[in-house]
């Protein structure tokens, strides 16, 4: 297979190269670091809802949406990207999506513990460390004739550009989500309190893959891929383009990994707005605000509220809500149990 | 009919990329079979169609996203799109939920109802054969 080293390539290119390779009928591995910074979303995301355009335009940061699937992301030289294009009827490109992705992750979680950092696969699509923080980010897509796995190395990652151009109700929930990806998304700097040389990771990384995918030679892109980039360009940067998917507003989520969300949901209850801002790792809640025009008196009571939710699985909430009716003599009117169960729920 | 643990309703026709076609005079209803959505996983994003499009039997038209994976769903006929279903965008688990009811992805007006012939009746040993074969390649 051919391997495409682009080293620090364009945003743009950085893109476009494996939404070209795919519809050319092409294969290969790209390797691949952007010069510039920017967000990107995925496929199916409505940008005007995932992303502050104002504050990408205040940053000079492109925006950007991709063909594959997943959530927005602020990118930069501090990921060093594969992207993995195979014809849809290459043997490894078919069996369960599941199958997929263990078959290029497992050596991507490899490349990690040979670099000193002890990270495992996680199914669907995660890479954690031992302490069970992400460390990777990976998605898949159909493209063309093609089938693609686009992941990177996390090298470094800039937590605070991250939720700052990321859309949010308010405050609140932007501070959460900067606490859980600190929590739940690590580095490879964090871990090892350094950084290896571009050539160390890409030599480990191109090793690991290679047991899978065969041998692997260099080879420049030819002109063709040029041209199809040229092509799509075009496409791709339009305005239809980033804005071409329009979803309902709905509740806002962020997903931080594969078991961890930062959630917004609002609830009217006849008593008033509930609005819950949570974080939810493996089905229990680490942590939930909760706030609203209701009435809760005394006035602790809603403090303690959130004090017994966190750490609780979700399903255990209306328990933890009817107990707290019980032992504390609280007065919510238009306001029930139930209401708070609902202002609870996984959108 | 059952076809292994799956469920093919006998009114419906399919074809071999896990679609289903409902036949009303000269339109067509597609969905997602039950065993395509258990190949699925969870469907957290479809996109719903534009009415209006032209499609083409066997090229993709829409797509749907699970675990990450953007998924492309191929026209089941060809024609227009005289229908689509928006409840999808607020709850795309109707596909896993309810494949053969309320999951269903749009209606097309055919071009050419010659192409369903190309489609399978659940009773045609080489759908149940097929249907057979990707259960257990994929051990669902």
């Amino acid at each position: 297979m051919h391997v495409y080293d682009l080293g620090s390539a364009p945003w743009l290119h950085s893109q476009l190269v494996y939404h070209a390779l795919p519809r050319l009928g092409m294969e290969g591995l790209i390797l691949v670091s952007p010069a510039e910074p920017y967000v990107c979303i995925g496929y199916h995301q409505d940008v005007s809802q995932e992303v502050d355009l104002e504050a990408c335009q205040a940053l000079k940061l492109p925006v950007f949406r991709r063909e594959v699937g997943g959530g927005a992301v602020y990118l930069d030289g501090g990921q060093l990207f594969y992207q993995i294009v195979l014809r849809r009827e290459h043997p490894l490109a078919r069996g369960s999506k599941a199958d997929f992705y263990a078959r290029f992750l497992e050596p991507v979680a490899q490349t990690y513990r040979d670099l000193g950092v002890q990270a495992s696969f996680r199914p669907v699509n995660d890479i954690v460390t031992a302490e069970g923080r992400k460390i990777s980010g990976n998605g898949a897509a159909e493209i063309g004739q093609g089938v693609v796995l686009v992941g990177n190395l996390i090298v470094d990652f800039d937590y605070e550009t991250m939720v700052r151009v990321l859309k949010v109700p308010d405050e609140k929930f932007r501070d959460k989500v900067h606490k859980s990806l600190r929590e739940n998304l690590t580095t490879l700097r964090r871990e090892l309190g350094t950084v290896p040389p571009r050539e160390v990771l890409v030599g480990t990384l191109r090793r690991n893959l290679e047991q899978v995918l065969g041998p692997l030679e260099d080879a420049p892109l030819p002109p063709a891929v040029w041209e199809e980039v040229a092509r799509l360009e075009r496409t791709h940067t339009a305005p239809e383009w980033l804005y071409g998917v329009h979803r309902p507003a709905g509740e806002r989520k962020v997903r931080i990994s594969g078991d961890t969300q930062v959630i917004r949901n609002t609830y009217k209850a006849p008593g008033g707005l509930i609005r819950a801002t949570l974080e939810v790792k493996a089905g229990h809640i680490v942590s939930v605000d909760l706030s609203g025009d209701f009435f809760l008196y005394p006035q602790d009571a809603l403090r303690d509220l959130e004090e017994r939710l966190a750490g609780a699985p979700l399903e255990a909430a209306s328990e933890i809500i009817a107990a707290f009716y019980r032992e504390r003599e609280v007065e919510s009117p238009g306001v029930t149990p139930a209401d708070w169960v609902a202002a609870l729920r996984m959108a | 009919m059952k076809i292994g643990k799956y469920e093919f309703p006998d009114d419906l026709l399919y074809d071999k990329e896990h679609n289903w076609a409902r036949v009303e005079g000269n339109r067509v209803t597609q969905g997602m079979t039950a065993l395509g959505q258990a190949l699925a996983g969870e469907i957290v994003y479809a996109e719903v169609p534009r009415v209006g499009r032209t499609v083409e039997q066997g090229q993709p038209f829409m797509s749907l996203e699970s675990g990450k994976w953007v998924g492309r769903i191929k026209a089941v006929v060809s024609g227009k799109i005289v229908e689509a279903n928006g409840d999808l965008e607020w709850e795309s688990t109707l596909i896993n939920d309810s494949p053969y009811e309320r999951g269903w992805f749009a209606v097309i007006e055919m071009s050419n109802p010659g192409e369903l012939e190309a489609l399978f009746k659940p009773s045609d040993p080489a759908y149940q054969a097929f249907v057979q074969e990707e259960a257990a390649k994929y051990g669902k």
